[in-house]
């Protein structure tokens, strides 16, 4: 009935001639997968139709249709023949359904205008009928009035007259009413049968459709299969031709080869026949060769089996020897294996021994090695004790060096004072003190020994041991000079801390042999790493890298964290980190150290508030401001390495060659010359004794004389002596 | 495989019974050999009765030694173990005779299942077979033993579901208010409820009047006083069959009564209130229906509004039909309302008796809606005024493929509206415009328009007073396009149109 379903039956068709050459898997099978395929394989067809139709096919037609050939044709052909046989084949059957609408709509039309009519009738006809009705009711009501009987009948008989119309007309009315309803009903019968008549006829023309539809249908399909037979019938003659030509091609080129092979094939046959001739010659010449060959290997084979012979009679010989030998070495055997039981037995012996023995030396190791730790201990606190000992023999030592060399300043000072006095009072010169280095020097020369590093850490470790294990003995006169003002415990906690941080510095292979040693011993060797990977050396290099921290720590340290001790500390180095301090005697520093103990007990150990993230910066803060004041202090380390006696003597040779030789000499030439010069004095002394006893004599004398002279003797004498002789001048 | 291990079994019992007879004892070689023999014939008819031995064999085996004697059984060329029926025979022989009574099927296996199938009896009753039995073939058999013609294709293919359709339609039709038990409707409900998809009842009968009948015999002509016996002539409820089918998809009623004959009488004829509201909240209820079709009943315009108000949103409904009936205006601007309110593709109202306003209101629906395909309003009334409001409508409509204006006194006003429409609309596929009065002059403003468009494939304008140079020239345009339809159904949309390329193949098939 519809062209498009017909045009779908030949899409159809065509899409099976499509899909005739697909003999893949179907889309109908039973395997999901081929069904996969299957539809895949569709897809991929259709994409490449629709390739080739973008491609040309369906841009130049004409070019397609001859491409297409005759099949292709033919089925368009037939496609387009069918299509408009289809299309006028339903618009002829229709053509009886458009003719019976437009009849109705005309019956419809017409109907409505008759309808119309109608009712107009109808509505004039009761109006009319109305009137007359109402004037036969009025006049009822005049005859209702009228009093006399003829004039009733009359009006009664006209009133019956008016009604008798009045019906007549209503009956004309139903009767004109029947009639068209009878020319309706006449006319309901033609339409019934007019219809009838259409149906016959559509029913005739659909069979004649169906019919003529399937003749072409099956017209178009022989041609189409006509075309597709003569093309196939072509393609095979053209194939068939290809298919020829390419056998006589071929037939011709296995005739070329068959020539070429049996040329070849003589070739190789005179070839062969060379050879069979040449290798007959040959054959021959090695025949003599080797039968002369065989001659002399027979003469030697003579040879060979007499001296085979003469073997064989030797091998027997030796057979013989050899078997005797042979008891022998079985008698020899059991002997050795007797022996060797016994030795087995010895063995035995020796083993347990040997067992035994072991047990023993393992007992005796057990026991050395607790004497051995026995003595380690022993030999550490002897060590302790050397230290105690050596530091008390540096105090004996000291002192008596002060003793001493109060002595020597004392006898340097007479001397001074002498040189002083002979300068100026016997020599008139003069007199400079001389200005003597030595002079100055108290106490031992050796200066205050420079630590290494290691050391100072060596003994920070071994003071921590030792306060772990008797932590109440607190050790007032700590030989550790290091904490001036940080105590033992900080520092090792801020050594810790650092060793721990700074694993970085230590070498990878150090790490791998640190694993089996002990704690403490573990922490030394890191630090001494670390140490000298930031070029730390000296023990004040040390102190300052603890100072450094403890001061960065208060520094940045939040301002409610610096309490007194921690400024306590900082204002105690300010002042103790003079130089002086250093040089001072012991005594006074063991006391500031046993004063400073208990303050620093008290509060909270500090290294706790350094954060151990801060410890890399304070690090890198420390390591530049090292740099610059390390360089030239390096050399003078090396000076320092152990108290050496050399300097004492000399100290004390210069002690006493205070003065000089020249002055001695000078000292010798004075002595001398005052000797000389006391030797005249004292007999000048000598002299003025006798002088003044002569003098008193003389005195004496005078007095006597005067005395004489005075006396009345004298002025009795004529002559007094006086006169004879003059007094002497007093 | 069953069969071929019971074979061999089966023939060695039946030989032995028979050997025994002949007091003879069988050696295994000639076990194997007829054995053989057995299984080679063994799908031959079985025949019930058991032959005896031949009488030949029985005169050597009473003298002669064993061995002889069964030389010539083996070589006695009338006799076969084959005539013997194989116990699987029987045994299905019997399941099919006594399936009425003990239907067995699910438990036997594959093979077997077949030939009992084929075996049993289309007249068995279908409370047995209905929900047991699947084969197509059994079905098959069942139709074409009631029906000379059967087209599957109308029932989806399926045998099975055709012999419930028209099962059911057949009781619908001669069901009779009031003197048919309703209960055999009803029972039948649950052995069809999951295989009936489509209801098409062309008649529905009246309940008997009898003493009418008999008395107005002779006063036919004046038996229409419709008024008293118009609560009578209800017809039967669809509501209880209806909510009971599971699957009921097509709804295709004609109100009226066939082949009535010289027993014609107007109320014979009669789609009654009680009717269309029972109709009503039945096609309501059935959330499956999707076509719903109720022609030549005598549909007026109140009845149609009761229909379509309970049609307003409904899920699945997607074709109305409700042609040949007296729907008017106001039943044109209900449809008008469901058109906005449901998924209506299609929707049929030829030959009704719509006139412009109902044409307008259906227009304006028609310009904001998405889902209608296809409107036909053949033979209605609609004239050049509701004709322009649709071309007006199509002009932003735009999924609208078919339309159908044949008879509706168009003309040359219209014709130029549409030809607007033709050049700008991509959609419409078939315009059907035959038995208006459209003149030369539209004709050629049609052709105008249609030069313009690719996509229309059929252009009706038959017995429309157009000049025949037009007509031809627009047939032409016609052919182009459907010409280039077809390429591109054949080409450029592959990914688009299995659809449509398979279509075809189902018709045809």
């Amino acid at each position: 009935m519809n062209p498009p379903g017909s045009l779908g039956v030949l899409e159809e068709k065509e899409e099976e001639h499509l899909a005739t050459p697909v003999l893949g898997p179907s889309i109908h099978s039973d395997n999901p997968q081929e069904r996969i395929q299957a539809r895949r394989l569709r897809i991929a067809a259709r994409l490449e139709a629709r390739r080739r139709e973008a491609l040309g096919e369906y841009l130049d037609g004409k070019e397609s249709e001859e491409d297409q050939s005759k099949s292709y044709k033919q089925k368009e052909e037939s496609r387009l023949k069918l299509a408009k046989l289809l299309l006028c084949g339903t618009e002829l059957v229709t053509n009886i359904q458009v003719a019976a609408d437009i009849r109705e709509i005309h019956r419809r039309v017409e109907e409505e205008e008759i309808k119309r009519q109608r009712l107009e009738k109808l509505e004039n006809e009761v109006k009319t009928s109305q009137d007359k009705f109402e004037e036969i009711t009025m006049k009822w009501e005049e005859g209702k009035q009228k009093r006399i009987p003829q004039e009733l009948w009359e009006m009664l008989n006209a009133q019956q007259v008016h009604c008798a119309g009045l019906i007549e007309d209503k009956n004309k009315l139903i009767s004109e009413l029947q009639q068209e309803l009878k020319a309706k009903d006449d006319q309901y019968v033609k339409d019934l049968k007019k219809q009838s008549g259409d149906i016959c006829l559509l029913l005739e023309r659909m069979e004649e459709q169906v019919k003529n539809v399937m003749k072409t249908f099956r017209q178009e399909l022989q041609h189409i299969e006509k075309a597709f037979e003569v093309e196939r019938e072509e393609l095979l003659t053209n194939n068939k031709k290809k298919w020829e030509q390419a056998l006589q091609a071929h037939n011709a080129k296995e005739l070329e080869y068959l020539m070429n092979r049996i040329k070849k094939v003589e070739d190789h046959e005179k070839q062969l026949n060379k050879q069979r001739i040449w290798d007959c010659e040959e054959y021959n010449t090695i025949k003599i060769k080797l039968e002369q060959d065989v001659q002399i290997l027979e003469q030697q084979l003579q040879q060979m089996k007499a001296t085979y012979q003469l073997n064989q009679e030797k091998l027997e010989y030796n057979f013989q020897v050899l078997k005797k030998r042979d008891e022998e070495s079985t008698v020899i055997k059991s002997q050795q294996k007797r022996k060797i039981n016994c030795l087995h037995d010895v063995l035995n012996n020796l083993r347990s021994k040997y067992n035994k023995q072991v047990k023993q030396f393992q007992e005796e190791n057990q026991s050395l090695t607790s004497d051995y730790k026995r003595l380690v201990m022993q030999f550490k606190e002897m060590q302790k004790a050397m230290r105690h000992f050596a530091l008390i023999d540096d105090k004996q030592f000291r002192e008596i060096w002060l003793m001493n060399e109060e002595e020597v300043k004392d006898l340097i000072s007479r001397a001074f004072d002498v040189d002083r006095i002979i300068h100026t009072h016997h020599l008139g010169l003069p007199w400079t003190a001389p200005d003597f280095w030595f002079l100055k020097n108290v106490g031992p020369i050796s200066q205050q020994q420079q630590k290494s590093a290691t050391q100072i850490l060596e003994e920070v470790l071994m003071e921590a041991e030792e306060e772990g294990a008797e932590e109440a003995a607190s050790e007032p006169e700590s030989y550790l000079d290091l904490p001036k003002q940080v105590s033992a415990k900080t520092t090792r906690k801020i050594l810790m801390l650092l060793c721990d941080e700074s694993g970085f510095l230590v070498e990878r292979k150090l790490l791998s042999l640190l694993l089996p040693l002990d704690k403490s011993e573990c922490y030394l060797l890191k630090l001494d790493a670390i140490f000298s990977a930031l070029g730390i050396e000296s023990e004040d290099d040390l102190y300052k890298l603890v100072n450094f921290f403890l001061k960065y720590q208060a520094h940045h340290s939040p301002p409610s964290q610096i309490n007194p001790w921690h400024l306590s500390p900082l204002q105690e180095r300010t002042s103790l980190v003079s130089p002086l301090e250093k040089l001072d005697p012991q005594g006074e520093k063991e006391g500031s150290l046993v004063d400073r103990e208990p303050q620093e007990k008290q509060p909270p150990p500090s290294p706790q508030l350094i954060h151990p993230n801060d410890v890399l910066k304070i690090l890198e803060a420390f390591v530049t401001g090292l740099r610059k004041p390390r360089d030239f202090r390096a050399p003078v380390k090396l000076l320092k390495v152990v108290r050496d006696d050399s300097k004492d003597s000399a100290y004390w040779k210069a002690l006493t060659t205070v003065i000089p030789a020249t002055t001695l000499n000078l000292w010798d030439a004075l002595y001398t010359a005052l000797e000389k010069y006391h030797l005249v004095l004292t007999q000048r002394a000598e002299l003025l004794i006798e002088n003044s006893s002569l003098e008193r004599q003389n005195t004496e004398l005078q007095q006597l004389l005067q005395q004489y002279l005075d006396s009345k003797i004298n002025s009795e004498l004529q002559v007094p002596p006086t006169e004879v002789f003059r007094v002497p001048t007093k | 495989m069953e069969e071929t291990q019971i074979t061999p079994s089966l023939s060695v019992r039946s030989w032995s019974s028979i050997s025994t007879q002949d007091q003879s004892s069988i050696s295994t070689q000639d076990q194997s050999s007829t054995a053989g023999q057995a299984s080679s014939t063994g799908p031959q008819p079985s025949k019930p009765s058991v032959i005896p031995p031949p009488v030949k064999s029985k005169g050597p085996s009473s003298g002669a030694g064993v061995r002889r004697m069964r030389r010539i059984i083996a070589e006695d060329a009338e006799w076969s173990v084959a005539i013997v029926p194989l116990l699987t025979e029987l045994c299905i022989q019997h399941i099919v005779k006594n399936f009425q009574n003990n239907p067995i099927l699910k438990q036997l296996p594959q093979s077997i299942r077949k030939k009992v199938l084929n075996h049993l009896s289309p007249d068995l009753p279908l409370a047995v077979t209905a929900n047991l039995i699947e084969d197509e073939n059994y079905w098959r058999r069942c139709c074409t033993q009631r029906w000379p013609v059967c087209h599957v294709d109308e029932h989806g293919g399926s045998w099975k579901r055709m012999f419930f359709e028209l099962h059911l339609e057949n009781l619908l039709k001669h069901f009779i208010p009031s003197t048919t038990d309703p209960e055999v409707i009803l029972n039948l409900l649950p052995l069809c409820r999951n295989y009936v998809h489509t209801i098409r009842v062309d008649q529905f009968l009246p309940p008997v009047q009898l003493p009418p009948p008999l008395r107005g015999g002779d006063q036919s002509d004046s038996g229409s006083e419709g008024e008293m016996e118009e609560p009578a002539t209800d017809h039967y409820q669809l509501g209880d069959l209806v909510a009971g089918l599971s699957h009921l998809e097509e709804l295709d009623l004609v109100y009226g009564v066939k082949d009535c004959g010289m027993n014609f009488e107007w109320n014979l004829f009669l789609f009654t209130y009680r009717d269309c509201h029972s109709l009503a909240a039945a096609v309501k209820a059935c959330h499956t229906l999707k076509i719903f079709r109720l022609t030549r009943s005598k549909v007026d315009d109140d009845k149609a509004r009761i229909l379509i108000c309970s049609l307003l949103d409904h899920a699945a409904l997607e074709e109305l039909d409700l042609s040949h009936n007296l729907i008017g205006d106001r039943g044109a601007r209900a449809a008008a309302k469901l058109l906005g309110h449901s998924r209506l593709r299609v929707l049929n109202l030829a030959n009704n008796q719509v006139r412009a306003p109902g044409a307008q209101s259906l227009a304006h629906a028609l310009a904001h809606n998405s889902d209608l395909v296809s409107l036909n309003l053949r033979l209605n009334c609609i004239e050049d005024e509701g004709g322009q409001a649709l071309a007006h409508a199509l002009q932003t409509n735009k999924c609208l493929t078919t339309l159908h204006l044949g008879g509706n006194e168009l003309s040359e006003p219209t014709a130029t509206l549409l030809s607007q429409v033709l050049s700008i609309n991509t959609t419409l596929t078939s315009i059907n415009l035959s038995c208006n009065r459209i003149g030369p002059d539209g004709g050629k403003q049609l052709l105008e328009g249609m030069s313009d468009n690719k996509t229309l494939l059929e252009f009706d304008l038959r017995l429309s007073d157009i000049a025949q140079e037009s007509e031809y020239l627009i047939g032409q345009a016609l052919c182009a396009n459907r010409e280039a339809a077809r390429q591109r159904a054949l080409s450029p949309s592959h990914f688009m149109s299995p659809a449509t390329a398979k279509g075809p193949e189902n018709p045809a098939g």
